[in-house]
Formats: C-alpha cells, structure tokens, sequence
C-alpha cells in the first residue's frame, strides 16, 4: 500500500498535477478558469491580467525588468506557478531565449468572461417553487452534522448513528492510509489517522476530497469531470436551491455522495428535487491558507489529570477515547482521565505524545486559554515521560547459541560475533552467547568452519 | 506491623523507669494498614461507563454551575458566577472527590448527606437548591437517592439539658416509632404528672442561625426554613443514654441521633473562665467552621478537617472558649499533649493553673472546678493495670462531666479506641479534627457515629491562594536503580530485602544529598526528611551526620532535637522516622524529602505534606496574600522501576486530588556532580550493596519487623489474618508483656524479633559509632 502522507494540500495543486490534456480540458469551463486564477498567488493574478489581452510571446527577460530588486523569489514563485498550471506555456525561440505565452484556451476563456461576464450552466430556482428553504445557520448546523456523521463512521463505524450511503468499499478508500486494519478485531486508527483528525475541518475536507477523485477512475468516472464540477460547485450561491435536473449523469451521482459529505442539501418538493450548496462547497476553492475560521476550544485539562470537554459530538469523544478514559459523558461535557493505561494504548496506536500534547493545546476551552501553560506542566511532562519510557527496550531480532563443545570454540565465536558487530550479550559461564539475528548466516558458516 | 520504631520504644522505656512498667499509654499512633486498596474503586468506575447524555439541559444552563449524574458525582465549574455559593451549598451536602483549579467533582453519599442534615438542611432544601444550581433536570435516581438517604437521618436529637437527657424531634411519629423499641421505652423517663405514654414534651426552638444557602432559595422557602420549629422530646435515663443510641444506629432502627449540647442552659456543671485573646482573629474559613458547629447557638458533635498548619488547634481552642465548660483534650503522642497545652495558653485567656496535662511523663493534677485537660487516647484507653496517680487521674477523668471533648488527629485513632474512649468519658459534645479525612474502609463510617457528621471541609487551593497555608512545590524524584542495585532487587531471595534496597540505591541517596545541600547552602531552608525504613534512616542520617528521631527516642531527646532544629542556625536539616508525620508541629521546616514511606497510603503524604504548609506563612505577615512564588517544597524520591513508582502514583492521589500537582524531575543529581556527593564512585556502591545485604543477616529483626509492615502493605488478603489488636496497636500491649519475659505472643499472626529490645540496643551502637 502506498504510503499517504497527511499533507492539507490545496485542490489546486491536485489540479496542477493533471496531465496536460486533462487540464486543458478542464479550461474550457469559465468557471474553471475563475477558479484557478482566484486561487493564484497575487504577483502571478497581475501577470494573468497584464497579458490578457497580449497574444504574442512575453520574453521572460522583459518581465523581469518590471520587478524591483528584492521581488525576484516572489517572481520566481508566481511564474513557477503559472507554468505548473499550465496557464503560461514557455517558448524557446532559436536563440534560445525564453519566453512566455498565455494558454490559449484560458486566454480566450477569460477575454469572453471580462467581457459577457460568467453565467454558471443552472439558475438558481424560483422561490415560489422551493417554497421554503433552510435558513443559513440551519444550513451550517447541517453540514456540520452530516460532515461530523462522516467522520465518526469512518474511524468507528459502529458508534455513527446512522450510516451514510457510501459504499463500504468506498470506505475503506477513505480509511486507506487513517486506519490500519487489524486480522482480529475493529481497525485502528494510525499516526496518520490521528493526525487527520487533528486537523481543521477544511483540511480534512480536502484529504477526503482528494481521495474520492484520486480514486474515481477505478468507479468509471473520469477525474476531471469530478474536478470541474466539484470548482463549478463552488461558484453556486450558497442557500440557494438549483435543480437536480440540470445535472448530468456523472454529476448526479457524484452529489449524492457529497450531500453524505454535508457539501450539499438534498430536498425534494412536489415535482422537483434540487440541491442547495452549503459552506463546504462554497468554500471548496478558497485556498487553505486563509481558512481562519478556528473553532472555539472545549477542553479543560487539570493538574490531577482529569479531563473536561464541553462538547456534545460524539465524534469529540471517539477522539478523547483515543487517548483517555471516558468517565462520564453529560448532555454537554465528556468527563475523562488521561491514564497511564489509556496513553499506552494511544501509543500503542502509533499516536505520539507530542500529537496529544498539540491536540489538547489547540482545543483548550477559552476559559484557560489564558492561562500558562494551558495545559499543567506535570501533566504535559507526565504524557512524555510515559512515552520515553516505552521507548526504554529495544526490541532486536537476535539468535541464542548454545551447547558449545568447548570453551575454545565459544571463545572463538564471541570473538568473531564481536568482529562483525553482531555480539549483543555473552555467559561465559554456562558459555551461551545471543547475537543480532542478521549475522545468522555469517554465524552458521562460521561454527560450521569451526567443526 | 505498623510501627518499626514505635515497636522497640517502650522497652528502652522499660530500661529506663522500670518501676512503672505498664506505663506505655502515649505509645504513638501511627497506622497507615487502612488505606492500601483504591484500585477497586477505580477499577469499578471503569467498568461503568456513565452515559447521561439523555439528561435535559436547562434552556439557561451556560449560567448554572453544575452538573449531576444519577450515580451521585456531581460536577462544579469554579469559574461560575455562583461558584462560592455552590461550593458552600455542595461541601455541606457532598464528599469532595477532588478540588483542582477549574473544575470539582463531588460525591453525594448517604454519609455526606447525614452531615448535611445533621448541620440543618432539610430534604427539600437540599433538593430544590440543588435543583435551582444544575444546568440540566436533576436525575430522578438522585432525588430518590437524597430522599431515601435522608429519611431516617437527622430526625431525632439526643440534647442534654440541665443535665438530663432528652430524645427531640420535630416529628411525633418518629419518636414514637423509637418508643416501640422495648430497649428506649424501658430507657425512657415519664415525667410524673403524664398520664399515657403518647404525649410528648412540646418545646420551641429557634431555627437555623446559620443559612448562607438563602440567597439561592427564594424568600418563602427561607422563611419556613427560618422558622421556629416545634419539637416533641421523652427523657430518657442517663445510665442508658449508650444504650439508647446503639439502638439508633443504621443497623438497628437506623435512626442515628445527632447530639447538641444546650451549654448556654447548662447550670450544672461550673463555667470556665476562659476567652479568646483578642489577638486570636479566626480567619474566615475558620469562622465558617465554628459556624457550622455552634449554628442553632447549641454545640454540634461531629468533624472539622482543614488541612494541616491551616490552624486546627485554633478551632478547636475557639470552640472550648464558646463551650466555657471543662474540655478534655485528646492528642496522639506526648510531643503534641505539650504543643496543645501551649495552645491553649496561647490563644486564650485561661489561666495555667486551669490547664493540666496528663502523659506518662508528665501527671499534673488538675484543681479547681472546671479546667482543661490534654492528654493522649492511648492514656485514657489504657486497660492495662496503672500506677497509683495515673489511677486517680484517670478516675478523675472519668467521673467528670466534660463539656468538649476535643480529639485531634481523628483519622489515625483506631475505632475501637475511640469506643473506649468515649465510653470512658462522659462528654457533652465532641468534636473531631484532622487534615485528612481519606480512609476507604469502613471506619470512616465508625467516625461519623461515634463522634458526629463531617461539619466542615477546607479547599486546600482556597487557602493556598488565601495566603493561608503555604504554595507547596511538589516535586517527585526519578531515581534511576543503579546495575546492581537493581540486580539484587529483581533475585528472589532479597525479596523480603526490596524496600531496603530500592530506599538505599546509591543514585537516591545522591539526589537527596544533592537536595540536603542545596537548600540548605541556596536557600538557607530547614529540611526535614522522612524514612519509614529504618536501616535507611539511620544509614543516611549517619553518612550526612545529622539528627535523628524515631521510635525509640525518648521525649527528651525529641525535644532537645526540634529545640535544636527550630532554634539553631548549625541544625537544617533533622532525619525523621514515621513517628514524625502526625502531630509533631514544626513550623520552621519548609522543605520534605521523603525517601521512603509506607506503600501506598495517601494519608501518610499528605500528612508530610502538611509539615510544611504552615511553613513561612509564621514569619510573614500571616495574612497577607499569597506569594506567587512557591514557599515551600516537597520532594518524594522514588526509584525507577520498582514498586515504588507504583506506591508513589498512589500515594500522590490525595494531594492530587486537592489540586496539588508534582513535577517530575529526572535529572537529580546534575550529571555534572561527581565526587563531591557520596557513593560517587563503584567500589563506594559496592561497599554499600554488601553492608545491606549482609545487614539483614545480622540484623533480622529490624528485617522482619520491616517485613511485617511491608507484607502487610503490599498483600491485601494479609490484611484480614492480622488481629484487630495488631491493627489497632494494642499489639504494644503484648509486646511489652513479651519484653518483660512473660513470653506471651498471644495476638501475634507473624513470628516476633528474637530479641527487638536487644535489636534496638544494636541499633543504638550503630548510631553512636
């Protein structure tokens, strides 16, 4: 299994990593081409926009010329990108001279967008249809919930309320990399799994994102359209209802796994269906970076260990679970110890100290957020020092010779074990010796030799 | 068992005044078999996982204070608005589990709830006050728990006015439940202008003085609260009062009474003229206390705690100035009969012909009509035969009529001491001090009805940031076992050698040398350091050449020792065995290291730890506000790896509980410390390992006696082959028989020392070479 590194990558960078014909293709939508020039660094919007309207070749050495002396890393970085997104195209004439040119494609997309303005493929439905439509906040509440729903069901299937209709294949996509299946007994979450969960919920809206498109050719379904419609998405107004009819094929069965997602609300009314984007959607192509919006702390941690949450999600106490013993669980507080036993286990699971640590400092309640440290010293210190203690026996995989027929030939061989560098412990007396296990070999030829 | 110094003490008594040989009364009470098992409680909460999501939060709940669970915890915020009031309202009515920074947690327990009757909340009270601070419904489970639990308790009142003794209660009905009890009605006195036996004395008595709940409850409930009540009372015969209420108690008609004494009524029995100097200003959770006690202008008999150095003896003083009656005054060891009488002089106006004390050192008779008398229990409970002026002492004590009786130390008296005790002394009210008040077993349940309901509770934080008692830094000390050390731990045949091995590992005595100097060179602290091993106390007290006290040293020499301590500048540091955690007030000390200490019993910490806690707070203005800066330390060597580190995260529970928190330092001594610390170098370690093992050859009693205390601590089932003498410390008793060469080891579950008076002997030369 290819290892999965837990990085909050940007979709765009996923878009950057298309093959060229796939993103050329993905240029032809005005949408796309909004998308990726919003989701652009600043210095490399101005080169987009300051050669618009330009057909012919920009020589690389006259763009230079515009910058001041210490703009060069910026420059090099807007350009870097620009090439990445396949939005400049570098020429070399004969003198070997370089310089740049638009995509075409985007180029005259982007002309036709200044000018008529974008028009997404649907309209928003008339209210006198909808009849009435969830408020904002009823909206948040939901995504929220369905978002959380997902995420309890892929690290503990069992303890999710209800299920979601991805498939169970389709699952395990998800877990690929965040649980580490176990012969006897439920998956456990791994380093990476934990640290998914530690992360914002934009974060892990894209890694989850991610997976589903990386994954959507084995289900028949090509990348892009996926990519397109997910950028397309998030063009929608958000609280708006759009008809389900306007969709295509693909679309329609792709935004039944992001209403599981909490992307979308599905409703139905006499005739129609439609979908209505919530914050996850609309936000999908706002780059990571400025997904300020950290959620308000809930956990109280004292110096006699015990531990505190004001919470009420259940998904807050699979996670407490991970590394503490749930005690009581009230309407809106979990109550737990952190314990010598439940770290081990959290160890045990590959979870580190440091990531517990940083968990429970990231989510401390606003009520000791001021305080210093917000976590107790002895506490923080406790937590380390059991895991450095674990980390006091090395395990290594060795071999224990025995039975030698003479002091001499033991002698000789604790010498050699000892000039290979393989000689872990030796008894002289009762003449037994234990050597690392990858000198086996080199061990067996030599008593060989020696009979 | 318990006591490996305190075992060999009255021999050398022995060899010293032999002519009065049953004297061995102010033996020291020291037992720490009580508290070992606290896994099971843990392990129970675990198995149970309690899910009261379901619980309906109150539409205002972000401005309620607490949540209840139906198994009795109950949590509080300490950052909410009504916090002081609820924390007021809940240490009446529940146990504190434990009280840290930002969030407690409390049990509310069929005790607790008797101490909350007993101070004159009523049911409903507890209910709608509760009810009206929780931020979700109060679960049916504790409604149906508070109301069964606090049905039959507190109903009925034992009061003895004008000396006569009256059963009183508010409700007929209960009184005449009690009369149908043959044993009661038989007890009972009818008034002879009575015809039938159904009428009752009717009396009015004033409400409840003390609220501080009205606030929380709106003005109608507090005005019925407020009001007079009526009460209906019988007589019943003074010879039969004990009888009486062993027919009241929870396991015969479960009506426990709860005992006031109407002193201002009280005409028989002479006043004592005694005040409080003005200079004694109770503090305010002081006050509090008092106030729980005295609330209906009558004296409740029940238990203060407040934690040590936080000035019990002030309370107890205050409440025998109240009382102005005679107070007998009851103290574990003859060191702390000496500080209490210092007390009372300090504190009070009374006179030093009106104060006696009464140890087996020290037999002032008392004159005059009324007066104050301190002794130890162990003097009052003696059985054995007594010298002819203790006889008459006692005899004295006994047939007088004690207005207050106030014991210190509650926690360390066996029960059936206290039995004794209180049979022994006729006593109008009783009131309890201590610092700790953790004992699992069952005799917690003994207290509360042999003495009374837990009246008050100190926040060990709220003080420390009150500036009341001292800013502990508590700090647990990794000692890393050195190789062979630890090989001669691990080899079955030193098994009954392992305390002695892990106490003495080389890197331990380094850290605590390293400690010794550094405060006593950077700081100019006085430190005290606390061994329950023996052979270690004497060895590290020898090796760094200072004072020791233990068992075995006589009052003088302890005196002179902590005169030296307190007074000279050459003598910082003195070695204590365990004789020195309860009592002995030394209020200079202001750093602990502990390098050993008995198993696992949290009482036993967190009494060292209250050592110190008056600490600076003396030299100081008391009452200033708290330092940021910790004032003093608490250091508990442990070493790696062995049972020690298991004992040690157990022992810390307590103090942990009240918010105290231990740093853990791995690093003592500085690697950079070489030579200038003892067993620096191999062959000094060796020398060491050899002299310990060879020392439990030649010195097989001190083994076994350590043995003994240890088996104990470490394998719960021998709890229960131990006889209750054993437990309890009359063991002493038969010791001292079996040391006058009768030879009778009647009691005894393990094989005795050959010869412990001859052990101590060894030891003595030992610590003299």
């Amino acid at each position: 299994m290819p290892e999965v590194r837990i990085v909050a990558k940007n979709f765009m960078d996923m878009v950057a990593a298309l093959p060229a014909m796939k993103l050329d293709k993905l240029y032809s939508s005005t949408f796309i081409c909004e998308a990726v020039l919003r989701s652009l660094p600043p210095l490399a919007k101005k080169y987009v926009l300051q050669m618009l309207f330009v057909d012919s070749p920009v020589t690389a050495k006259s763009m230079e010329e515009w910058l001041l002396a210490d703009g060069y890393s910026k420059h090099k970085v807007a350009i870097d990108r620009l090439l990445q997104l396949r939005i400049f195209l570098e020429v070399n004439d004969r003198k070997k001279e370089t310089s740049y040119k638009m995509n075409t494609k985007f180029q005259s997309n982007m002309q036709k967008y200044l000018v008529f303005g974008g028009t997404l493929p649907r309209e928003p439905m008339p209210l006198s249809v909808t009849v009435r439509l969830p408020t904002l906040e009823d909206l948040e509440v939901y995504a929220l919930e369905q978002w959380e729903c997902f995420l309890l069901q892929l690290i503990n299937s069992a303890q999710a309320e209800r299920s979601t209709s991805f498939s169970s294949s389709m699952m395990r996509v998800f877990q690929r990399g965040l649980l580490s299946a176990r012969e006897n007994g439920a998956p456990k979450l791994t380093e990476n799994g934990f640290q998914f969960l530690l992360m914002d919920t934009n974060a892990q809206l894209w890694y989850i994102i991610r997976e589903y498109i990386s994954s959507s050719e084995d289900r028949g379904v090509d990348p892009t359209d996926l990519i397109s419609f997910l950028l397309e998405l998030s063009f929608h107004t958000l609280g708006e209802a759009y008809n389900l009819n306007t969709l295509t094929d693909v679309q329609k069965h792709a935004i039944k796994d992001l209403a599981d997602l909490g992307l979308i609300k599905l409703q139905q009314g006499r005739k129609e269906s439609w979908f209505i984007p919530t914050k996850l959607a609309t936000n999908l192509s706002v780059s990571l970076s400025d997904s300020s919006s950290r959620k308000e702390g809930f956990v109280v941690v004292e110096t006699n260990f015990r531990m505190y949450a004001y919470s009420s999600s259940k998904l807050h106490c699979e996670i407490l679970r991970l590394f503490s013993r749930i005690e009581y669980q009230l309407p809106n507080l979990i109550v737990g110890a952190i314990t010598k036993e439940s770290l081990y286990n959290a160890f045990e699971n590959g979870i580190t100290a440091e990531q517990i640590i940083s968990f429970l400092q990231q989510n401390v309640h606003p009520r000791v957020a001021t305080k210093t440290p917000v976590i107790p010293e002895n506490v923080t210190d406790q937590i380390r020092l059991w895991e450095t203690d674990r980390n006091r026996v090395e395990i290594i995989p060795s071999h224990l010779y025995e039975d030698f027929p003479s002091k001499e030939i033991f002698e000789a061989v604790c010498d050699f074990a000892r000039e290979i560098g393989g000689l872990l412990w030796e008894d002289s007396k009762k003449m037994r010796l234990i050597v690392r296990g990858e000198y086996h070999q080199h061990m067996r030829d030599f008593l060989r030799h020696q009979k | 068992m318990a006591g490996d110094g305190e075992r060999g003490r009255p021999s050398k008594k022995l060899k010293i005044s032999s002519k009065s040989p049953q004297i061995v009364e102010d033996d020291d009470i020291g037992h720490y078999a009580d508290d070992f098992d606290e896994d099971s409680r843990e392990e129970e909460r675990d198995t149970k996982k309690r899910d009261f999501t379901k619980l309906e939060l109150k539409p205002d709940h972000a401005n309620r204070p607490l949540w209840a669970c139906a198994d009795g915890r109950i949590f509080l915020e300490t950052f909410s608005s009504l916090y002081k009031q609820a924390y007021d309202f809940l240490i009446a009515i529940a146990e504190p589990v434990c009280r840290p920074e930002s969030m407690h947690e409390y049990n509310l327990t069929p005790h607790s709830l008797y101490a909350a009757v007993s101070v004159g909340l009523e049911t409903e009270t507890i209910i709608s006050v509760l009810n009206k601070l929780s931020k979700t419904k109060l679960p049916r489970e504790m409604i149906d728990f508070i109301h069964a639990s606090t049905a039959n308790y507190g109903k009925v009142k034992l009061v003895l006015k004008k000396n006569r003794y009256f059963v009183e209660s508010p409700f007929p009905e209960v009184l005449k439940t009690l009369l149908r009890d043959e044993g009661i009605a038989r007890a009972r006195i009818t008034p002879e202008n009575s015809q039938g036996g159904e009428a009752f004395t009717i009396s009015r008595t004033a409400g409840e003085i003390e609220g501080g709940h009205e606030e929380l409850l709106n003005g109608a409930e507090f005005a019925a609260a407020a009001e007079e009540k009526e009460t209906h009372s019988f007589e019943i015969d003074p010879s039969q009062v004990e009888n009486v209420k062993q027919r009241c108690l929870p396991n015969a008609l479960n009506f426990p009474m709860l005992e006031e004494y109407d002193f201002r009524n009280d005409t028989v029995n002479p006043d004592l003229n005694m005040e409080l100097k003005p200079q004694a200003q109770p503090r305010p959770y002081q006050e509090k206390s008092l106030s729980k006690m005295f609330g209906n202008g009558r004296a409740r008999s029940g238990i203060i705690v407040l934690p040590c150095g936080a000035g019990k003896s002030l309370v107890g003083v205050s409440a025998a100035c109240r009382i102005k009656k005679s107070c007998l005054c009851l103290a574990t060891n003859a060191v702390s009969v000496d500080q209490w009488a210092f007390q009372f002089k300090l504190w009070s106006t009374i006179r030093d012909d009106q104060i006696s004390r009464f140890t087996s050192d020290n037999k002032e008779k008392f004159r005059g009509m009324a007066g104050v008398v301190v002794t130890t229990y162990n003097m009052v409970a003696f059985g054995g035969k007594r010298s002819e002026d203790s006889e008459k002492i006692i005899e004295e004590i006994r047939n007088r009529e004690w207005g207050l009786l106030l014991m210190d130390e509650v926690h360390v008296v066996p029960a059936h001491m206290f039995r004794k005790v209180i049979s022994i002394t006729k006593s109008h009210c009783k009131l309890g001090l201590t610092a700790t008040l953790v004992r699992e077993d069952e005799r917690i349940t003994d207290l509360n009805f042999l003495i009374g309901p837990k009246l008050y509770e100190a926040n060990w934080l709220d003080l420390v940031k009150g500036g009341f008692i001292a800013n502990v830094q508590c700090a647990e000390v990794w000692c890393p076992m050195t190789k062979e050390f630890f090989a001669e731990y691990l080899k079955k045949e030193n098994s009954k050698k392992k305390q002695a091995l892990y106490v003495m590992n080389p890197n331990k005595f380094r850290a605590c040398e390293f400690l010794i100097r550094f405060h006593e060179q950077q700081r100019g602290d006085k430190i005290i350091v606390f061994s329950d091993n023996l052979f270690a106390l004497t060895a590290y007290a020898m090796k760094l050449r200072k004072p020791m006290i233990y068992g075995a040293t006589s009052h003088q020499e302890r005196t002179r020792i902590l005169h030296a301590f307190k007074n000279s500048p050459d003598v910082n540091t003195i070695f204590l065995s365990k004789v020195g955690d309860n009592s002995i007030d030394i209020p200079e000390a202001n750093v602990i290291i502990q390098i050993s200490s008995h198993a696992g019993s949290r009482r036993q910490e967190a009494q060292r730890l209250g050592r110190i806690l008056r600490a600076k707070g003396r030299l100081q203005d008391r009452m200033a506000g708290g330092k940021e800066e910790y004032n003093a330390f608490f250091y508990s060597l442990v070493s790696t790896d062995t049972q020690e580190m298991y004992y040690s995260t157990k022992r810390q529970q307590f103090l942990i509980d009240q918010g105290y928190s231990f740093k853990i330092i791995t690093s003592l001594p500085p690697p950079d410390s070489g030579a200038d610390l003892s067993y620096h170098s191999l062959d000094e370690q060796l020398d060491l390992l050899s002299k310990l093992l060879s020392a439990g050859d030649d010195a097989v009693g001190l083994e076994q006696l350590e043995e003994d205390q240890d088996g104990m601590a470490l394998q719960k089932h021998r709890r229960y082959a131990i006889s209750m003498s054993t437990l309890s410390g009359a063991s002493g008793m038969v010791y001292m028989e079996y040391t006058t060469g009768k030879h009778k080891q009647g009691g005894q579950v393990k094989s005795k020392p050959k010869d412990p008076s001859k052990r101590h002997h060894l030891f003595k030369k030992r610590f003299q070479s």
